[in-house]
């Protein structure tokens, strides 16, 4: 939907530069992205430049309460005061191409046909609205009333996650853009395993950024991207983990830009990836709304989905946002739980700042330094979030709680003897809030949960803690 | 031709017969092991009663006596046969393909059989059960499976030219668990829980048949047994962690596969009323082979369907990987009458099938009975049982599909074998063309793609099914390229 309200915005209102002050020229700091903390609103005194033609002035953004009719994003890339374009100016060009080649691809019957063609060969969509009956039975009240629950199968897609959905999408266009090369980063491998697998698909050139102690711990993933043809290049810096991961690869793409097209793995990072991402992924909500009308002539009441960087969740949430009587749950991991330290609960504790290039919620300290997260799950384990989350946060739109490791692997064993099927840690955090959720909802709630992916990848570390 | 024949314990074929006694040992061996029944079923209801009582009686005065068992039995199945209505004869025909297949089993067992066989019959015709399975291989599974068109695949069979055959790979290892495997699980374990069954008992190789059965199990609320080898668990424990995690109980039986089934088999017997043998592939006494077949037949008709929307025509040429050929079956069936469409079996050649190590049944193996059906199998001199041997676990199997047996034999599909080293580099060469990992097992169908699209004319249509996904053979693959530097 965002996407129809930027391309109504005729040719000669994009701007090229960025209204807002670029926080890098303001600090000494040497590093491309500021992580200090925001206290006040970014200030919009510049946003007169932007083109009188447009409708949609950007003052209207800073209201405390915007009207109904949102832009997500605004044609700055902002969803509210998040998001944005934080990248020194070397990127800028590459953004900005980046997004005209998306709005023209989006409106492109050739593309769009290429990519539906894709996805249903290759990925094997449509992924199925499945009905939990054995999961329902688990949460029926002893008077018999309760909610239905349904799993979107994401966990049945190639690779086994809803990650392939982007990646295929964006490994299209960089060849669209004639772009030979594709760099990206990767934590646990997840989605440097995706990325990789389209590369071969498509036969382009990768480089996936690894952090060597994630390197270690997935020795098997490394294996698979090398089999896949990848190259897979080891980061000693800082941590040595997902966060310096991605520092390298933007470091790349920026000496890289002609030649090469960075894939991101989620909603986060500067416009219009967030956006681009999205809507890779809204097939995800589309399916499910159609598919919902086919099984029960209706709406879900209820989506839910877990949210490390966002993007599974604001795949499936994007198609309801501007229906209101559609409830949206996101759920963060809380790790050995919120008080101690250890978690990745961005939007319950996180504050504002700017992280890989945008502004939203992060895990930082006192100094504006970035907090080391931790989860069980290594996709929920990322210290920021998408824009567009912090931006239905602060509105109120989509509520967001957060679940232990501990409550995840027994949801990560719930699921596996009542449904036979494994769910991966990322969604576990996802089932493990219906143990709280569902005693409240009224019977016959339409409850659809995002299986965001399946848990192959997590069983040698759930059984070490499981009594299985 | 010499054949092994157990005469005395179900699953231990006890010596060949010499050529020269063999006209005698043949009269013999057919009045001793012949199933009693007679070849059409359900001729008339009253014919049947009578035919069913006698079996009842003579089942009763078998070794395993007490009335429980049988007293249900002769209740359902004689009701049963009187609520037939006249029809055309059961698609299940009588599990006898030329002269493979058959029952060779012990009668306590016969009547188990007859009532399952009596209940797939049933399934088979009830819109209710069919329609159940459809939403269940549709939403649990997955289905349908998508058949998509390997352009860099492709690509790397085209000649100078720049002709050769168009690649297709039916895609199973996009269900539910990674192989083709599942579509028979759930449909076998519905009807154990239709059949009144509470708990199930099975045998896997590889682990994938395992692994679906324990996802269908959890999901349909039964209680579930796995039966592995011991050398099988140690090439496939990823798949052990998993049967674990989803409710199964797995034990360990000294050997491989072949060692597993006649466990498993025994284990059923224990337990006939209350426990449901869920046989994972095509072989066995029947009607398991065509129970099976019928359930993996989904894999062909969406094929055939696909084709059609495809390029508005059928398949060229099928190809499938061997084991005991549950997942070629699957993909050929639905065009066995279609003679323009050739269908091609490729069976693990392990390190060579000259040197012994392999799993070349059909290639390199003679006839006997083995699990309760006649087929072809690897057997020394004596008839006594050779372990096959294979990269791809769930190749290893020394039996076939009594089905397979037939139709090699009718000339109706060809059989050529694949080494280790030519699958594993069939694997690589997957990952890095398609980013597809497929299970060694499919990775043997792809590597005869090498020595078969230079023989093909431009455009042919080649359909190979990816019979499961190769997760689980990363690290084996990993092992092997270790090794092979040394």
């Amino acid at each position: 939907m965002a996407a129809a309200s930027t391309s109504a915005i005729p040719n000669n209102c994009r701007a090229t530069q960025n209204p807002y002050p670029n926080p890098y020229s303001l600090k000494s700091s040497h590093l491309p992205f500021n992580f200090d903390k925001f206290t006040s609103p970014v200030p919009n005194k510049k946003a007169s430049i932007s083109c009188t033609l447009t409708p949609y002035s950007t003052a209207q953004q800073m209201e405390p309460n915007p009207k109904p009719v949102l832009l997500r994003p605004d044609p700055f890339g902002r969803y509210g005061k998040f998001g944005g374009k934080y990248v020194p100016e070397t990127l800028m060009h590459a953004l900005t191409e980046l997004e005209s080649a998306f709005h023209s691809l989006a409106g492109d019957q050739d593309f769009q046909k290429e990519l539906d063609g894709i996805l249903k060969d290759y990925v094997g969509r449509e992924s199925p609205l499945y009905f939990a009956e054995r999961l329902t039975e688990h949460y029926r009240r002893p008077d018999g009333k309760g909610p239905h629950i349904y799993l979107k199968r994401e966990d049945l897609n190639h690779t086994g996650a809803h990650k392939i959905n982007n990646a295929v999408a964006q490994a299209l266009l960089a060849k669209r853009l004639g772009k030979k090369r594709i760099i990206a980063e990767t934590g646990a491998g997840q989605h440097g395993v995706a990325t990789a697998t389209v590369c071969a698909r498509f036969g382009l050139d990768c480089v996936i950024y690894m952090g060597a102690q994630d390197m270690e711990r997935q020795s098997l993933n490394v294996f698979r991207m090398r089999l896949l043809g990848a190259e897979v290049r080891a980061v000693h810096s800082g941590t040595a983990t997902l966060k310096d991961a991605t520092s390298e690869a933007i470091r790349d793409w920026v000496t890289n830009v002609e030649s090469t097209h960075y894939i991101l793995g989620s909603v986060a990072g500067p416009h219009p990836y967030p956006m681009m991402v999205r809507d890779f992924h809204a097939v995800i909500g589309k399916e499910t709304r159609k598919q919902a009308l086919e099984k029960w002539g209706g709406k879900p009441d209820v989506l839910v989905a877990c949210v490390g960087g966002g993007s599974n969740a604001m795949g499936l949430f994007h198609e309801f946002v501007d229906d209101e009587d559609v409830r949206l749950i996101g759920v963060e991991a809380a790790g050995f739980g919120l008080d101690s330290g250890k978690h990745a609960a961005t939007l319950t504790k996180g504050e504002v700042g700017v992280l890989h290039g945008a502004m939203s919620y992060l895990l930082q300290d006192e100094d504006g330094q970035i907090i080391e997260p931790h989860s069980i799950s290594a996709g929920l384990d990322y210290p920021g979030v998408g824009p567009e989350h912090s931006f239905l946060k602060d509105l109120g739109r989509a509520e967001y709680y957060s679940i232990t490791d501990e409550e995840a692997l027994q949801a990560f064993k719930r699921l596996s003897r009542l449904e036979g099927i494994i769910p991966a840690l990322e969604t576990s955090h996802a089932l493990a809030y219906l143990e709280k959720l569902c005693p409240t909802l009224p019977n016959g709630t339409k409850v659809v949960l995002n299986c965001s992916g399946r848990g192959d990848k997590d069983v040698t570390t759930a059984i070490k803690l499981l009594e299985v | 031709m010499s054949m092994a024949c157990n005469s005395q314990s179900l699953f231990r074929p006890s010596g060949k017969l010499s050529s020269s006694n063999y006209k005698m040992e043949m009269i013999r061996v057919k009045s001793v092991l012949q199933p009693p029944r007679p070849a059409v079923d359900l001729s008339t209801a009253s014919a049947m009663t009578s035919i069913a009582k006698s079996r009842i009686e003579t089942f009763t005065k078998g070794l395993l006596g007490g009335l429980g068992p049988a007293v249900v039995t002769k209740q359902s199945l004689t009701k049963r046969l009187m609520e037939e209505e006249e029809e055309e004869r059961k698609s299940c025909g009588n599990g006898k393909f030329g002269c493979y297949g058959g029952r060779f089993v012990p009668e306590t067992l016969v009547a188990s059989l007859n009532g399952l066989e009596a209940e797939f019959n049933s399934v088979l015709r009830d819109p209710a059960f069919q329609e159940e399975l459809g939403t269940e291989l549709r939403d649990f599974v997955g289905r349908e499976t998508p058949l998509y068109y390997a352009q860099r695949l492709t690509n790397h069979y085209k000649n100078g030219d720049g002709e050769g055959p168009e690649i297709y790979l039916k895609r199973e290892d996009l269900n539910h668990g990674g192989a083709h495997k599942i579509n028979n699980a759930v449909a076998q374990a519905m009807l154990a829980k239709r059949m009144g069954r509470k708990s199930i008992v099975t045998a896997t190789g590889a682990g994938q048949h395992g692994v679906a059965t324990a996802a269908a199990c959890a999901k349909i609320s039964l209680e579930c047994t796995i039966l592995m080898g011991s050398l099988d668990m140690e090439r496939q424990s990823s798949n052990v962690v998993l049967m674990n995690l989803l409710g199964a109980k797995v034990k360990v039986v000294e050997g491989n596969f072949k060692d597993a089934t006649s466990e498993a088999i025994r284990e059923w017997v224990g337990n006939l009323e209350t426990s449901y043998y869920l046989a994972g592939t095509a072989v066995g006494p029947h009607p398991c082979p065509t129970m099976v077949r019928e359930f993996q037949s989904i894999i062909g008709k969406e094929t055939r369907k696909q084709a059609m929307e495809k390029w508005d025509g059928k398949p060229d040429v099928l190809i499938a990987c061997v084991g005991t050929g549950s997942n070629a079956l699957g993909l050929f069936h639905e065009f066995l009458k279609d003679e323009d469409v050739r269908l091609i079996g490729i069976e693990g050649g392990g390190s060579g099938i000259n040197n012994g190590k392999h799993s070349a049944t059909l290639v390199r193996g003679e006839v006997g009975v083995y699990h309760g059906a006649m087929s072809y199998l690897l057997q020394d001199e004596e008839g006594q049982i050779v372990g096959a041997h294979s990269i791809a676990v769930g190749l290893e199997y020394p039996g076939v599909s009594p089905e397979l047996s037939f139709l090699k034999d009718v000339g109706r599909v060809e059989f050529y074998t694949v080494t280790d080293q030519e699958a594993v580099n069939a694997y690589k060469r997957l990952c890095r063309l398609e980013g597809i990992f497929p299970a060694l097992e499919a990775s043997h169908a792809l590597a005869f793609l090498e020595k078969l699209c230079p023989t093909l004319p431009n455009g042919t249509k080649v359909v190979v099914n990816i019979s499961g996904r190769g997760d689980k053979d990363a690290s084996t693959v990993f092992k092997y390229e270790l090794e092979s530097m040394d």
